[in-house]
């Protein structure tokens, strides 16, 4: 089976290749062809150097792998995975809701859905531990330091 | 130099900078406590607030931070064995089990009298070795530069843990291709930015420090739940924190000679206050007598002073090759040479020069963090541990809102926080990969510096590659970096042929 070692190395493999074909693509200005380092010089040894330590690393374990099976997956559970992904989702969301609802609402909103995703069920620990804080927080940065936060695209 | 400390004296004298510095020094601590949450992460969140205010004050309040999540990483070690940083591990060989006993007080005293006179130490030798260092480094060029920027980067690979190298290595360039990102600033080619105006200027260094330690680190602990988060259901005695005049006479050698090793493993670049801190309790444990040699790991007084000496110590002397060269050697010091890029001030041997009340401030502002440390946080750790039965979904919720607002604050572009979510997943993955982060900081932030000068040194050599072996002086740094790259490999090989 894959160890996490392979698969590291292979991900930084694709990476590096991917980094190399680019690299190489870059379009040089004419007065930088006769230069001795030009734009696409150093990406060039960055994506040989990349190339040759995924490939050593890679060479590495299947050294390893006569001896031993490797470094073992770290144990996780489901509950944890799906936990950590809604709350990449919820980042996204509030990213992308942060300029059209504006500060206060995506913040309270975001807090709020993150303590319920983290398993908090107190309404009243939701509510306390984001509203308050998307407040202070807003009256700090416009009020006492002056820093313009979007009060919302969709009614302003 | 005394008027440099004078300068220094009077801009961290300041009302508002003493406050930046006490101010530090708690969220410093209170983030450090955390287990799982480093000086990184901490340094990282409070970037956005240094941003708004003057250089001196942001790095002042930046070395608080840095000293507060030391100490706060002790206390999580001692009280519930769960160090918030790998610098404190060590500290809690001896340290929990002191806990244990019902001396929790006392080990915390330990821990703030050592790491005390430790940074007292490290400060006074960096006062003492920066200004010559900056002036010999003057004399440097731009390839001295590049192959003191290998070697950094070498080092900080190769004191990565034990079978790491090749991870720490590919981590290494893959943060030297991200700067790669963006208008190149001498020919103004664009490169790798597949069209996208928002990545013209590059990719920012908060974004990528945020994302990597912060967010990440926040998500790992989400991730992984079984990292220990305090023992909640029985709240631990704290105790006497009063130390006997023996046990002071047992202590003091200890912290003498540690913080002098600790001192200089902080100066070598990539080695930092983990190694220095197992290092101390190694040398320690074999200096100490026969039956307090068994003690060891058992609540020795000696075994808890030495790491927490070295530790601090170290953190002081990571700043040399920083103030003097430029060159970060460990990551914590990366994100500061960020910060400082970021304020329009280029660390190196000008820095003294240029902008000595920078230079001054940082050095005795690391001073009086140690003297608020022990004045001000001690006395209130029994309160300050309550952080340690926060609810993880707070914390965490908080750290998320923090680390993204912080980005947002900066640059006020959503799209810099959705590349900050790809890197904070690039980053979980890495991380359950086992891929070490601060490599990758640290090949960022120098990447651009390499760039500069690689081809300033080409334009003085007219194209020639000798000028990076022609003087000694660049040919010694070079075969160091390449005797340090080579050395895990001939020991990986060394290892195998054993094993054949």
């Amino acid at each position: 089976m894959l160890n996490r070692d392979t698969l590291g190395a292979l991900i930084f493999l694709a990476f590096f290749t991917a980094y190399a074909v680019f690299a190489w693509q870059i379009p040089l200005l004419p007065f930088e062809e006769m230069d001795a380092v030009n734009s696409a010089s150093i990406p060039k040894v960055y994506a040989v150097l990349g190339l040759m330590f995924s490939l050593l690393a890679l060479l590495a374990q299947a050294i390893k792998r006569q001896h031993s099976s490797g470094e073992g997956w770290p144990q996780i559970n489901l509950r944890s995975i799906g936990q950590t992904a809604v709350l990449l989702l919820l980042m996204w969301v509030y990213t992308a809701l942060l300029e059209p609802i504006g500060f206060l609402l995506a913040t309270s909103v975001f807090l709020s859905a993150g303590f319920f995703i983290m398993g908090e069920r107190r309404w009243r620990v939701l509510l306390l531990a984001s509203v308050p804080v998307a407040v202070v927080f807003w009256l700090i940065m416009t009020k006492l330091l002056g820093i313009y936060l979007v009060p919302g695209e969709l009614w302003s | 130099m005394l008027d440099g400390i004078l300068l220094g004296l009077s801009t961290a004298l300041q009302w508002q900078n003493l406050l930046y510095v006490i101010a530090g020094c708690f969220v410093g601590t209170f983030i450090g406590m955390l287990p799982g949450l480093g000086p990184i992460t901490a340094i990282a969140l409070m970037i956005p607030i240094t941003y708004s205010i003057d250089p001196s004050s942001g790095m002042i309040l930046m070395a608080g931070v840095y000293y507060g999540a030391i100490f706060g990483g002790s206390t999580s070690s001692i009280l519930i064995n769960a160090p918030g940083v790998a610098g404190t591990v060590a500290s809690s060989f001896d340290g929990y089990p002191l806990a244990k006993q019902g001396m929790a007080g006392k080990a915390l005293a330990i821990a703030a009298w050592a790491s005390f006179t430790g940074g007292t130490i490290g400060a006074l030798l960096l006062m003492l070795a920066a200004p010559t260092l900056a002036k010999v480094s003057l004399s440097f060029q731009s390839a001295d530069y590049v192959a003191l920027m290998c070697l950094g980067l070498t080092a900080i690979a190769a004191f990565s843990n034990k079978g790491t190298f090749l991870k720490a290595m590919m981590m290494t360039v893959f943060g030297l291709t991200l700067s790669t990102v963006g208008i190149d600033p001498s020919s103004g080619t664009e490169r790798f930015t597949f069209g996208n105006t928002d990545l013209l200027d590059g990719i920012s260094f908060l974004l990528i420090a945020m994302s990597t330690f912060a967010l990440a680190e926040a998500l790992s602990n989400v991730l992984k739940p079984e990292v220990k988060q305090g023992n909640s259901e029985q709240p631990m005695q704290i105790g006497s924190i009063r130390l006997s005049k023996a046990e002071v006479k047992e202590i003091s050698p200890t912290i003498g000679r540690s913080s002098l090793l600790g001192f200089i493993i902080g100066v070598l670049p990539g080695a930092g206050a983990t190694i220095a801190s197992f290092m101390a309790y190694a040398a320690e444990r074999n200096l100490a007598p026969k039956a307090v040699q068994e003690k060891f790991g058992k609540g020795a007084l000696r075994g808890l002073a030495a790491p927490e000496s070295a530790n601090n110590a170290a953190c002081t002397g990571s700043f040399v090759p920083l103030l003097t060269l430029g060159i970060p050697g460990s990551g914590t010091t990366a994100i500061m040479l960020g910060a400082l890029i970021a304020y329009g001030i280029q660390p190196g041997p000008m820095l003294m020069q240029d902008n000595p009340d920078v230079f001054w401030a940082v050095i005795i502002s690391m001073y009086l963090g140690n003297i608020v440390l022990l004045i001000l946080n001690l006395p209130l750790i029994p309160y300050l541990a309550r952080v340690l039965i926060m609810p993880k979904a707070i914390l965490t919720m908080m750290i998320l809102f923090f680390s993204l607002i912080g980005v947002y604050l900066v640059s006020f572009n959503t799209f810099d926080l959705f590349m900050m979510i790809g890197f904070a997943l690039i980053a979980l993955v890495l991380r359950l990969l086992a891929f070490p982060m601060a490599p990758l900081l640290l090949g960022f932030i120098l990447g651009d510096m390499i760039e500069s000068n690689v081809r300033r040194a080409m334009m003085t050599s007219d194209g020639s590659l000798s000028i990076f072996w022609d003087k000694p002086l660049t040919l010694g740094i070079m075969l160091l970096a390449i005797i340090v790259l080579a050395m895990p490999l001939l020991s990986f090989l060394r290892l195998r042929k054993a094993a054949v």
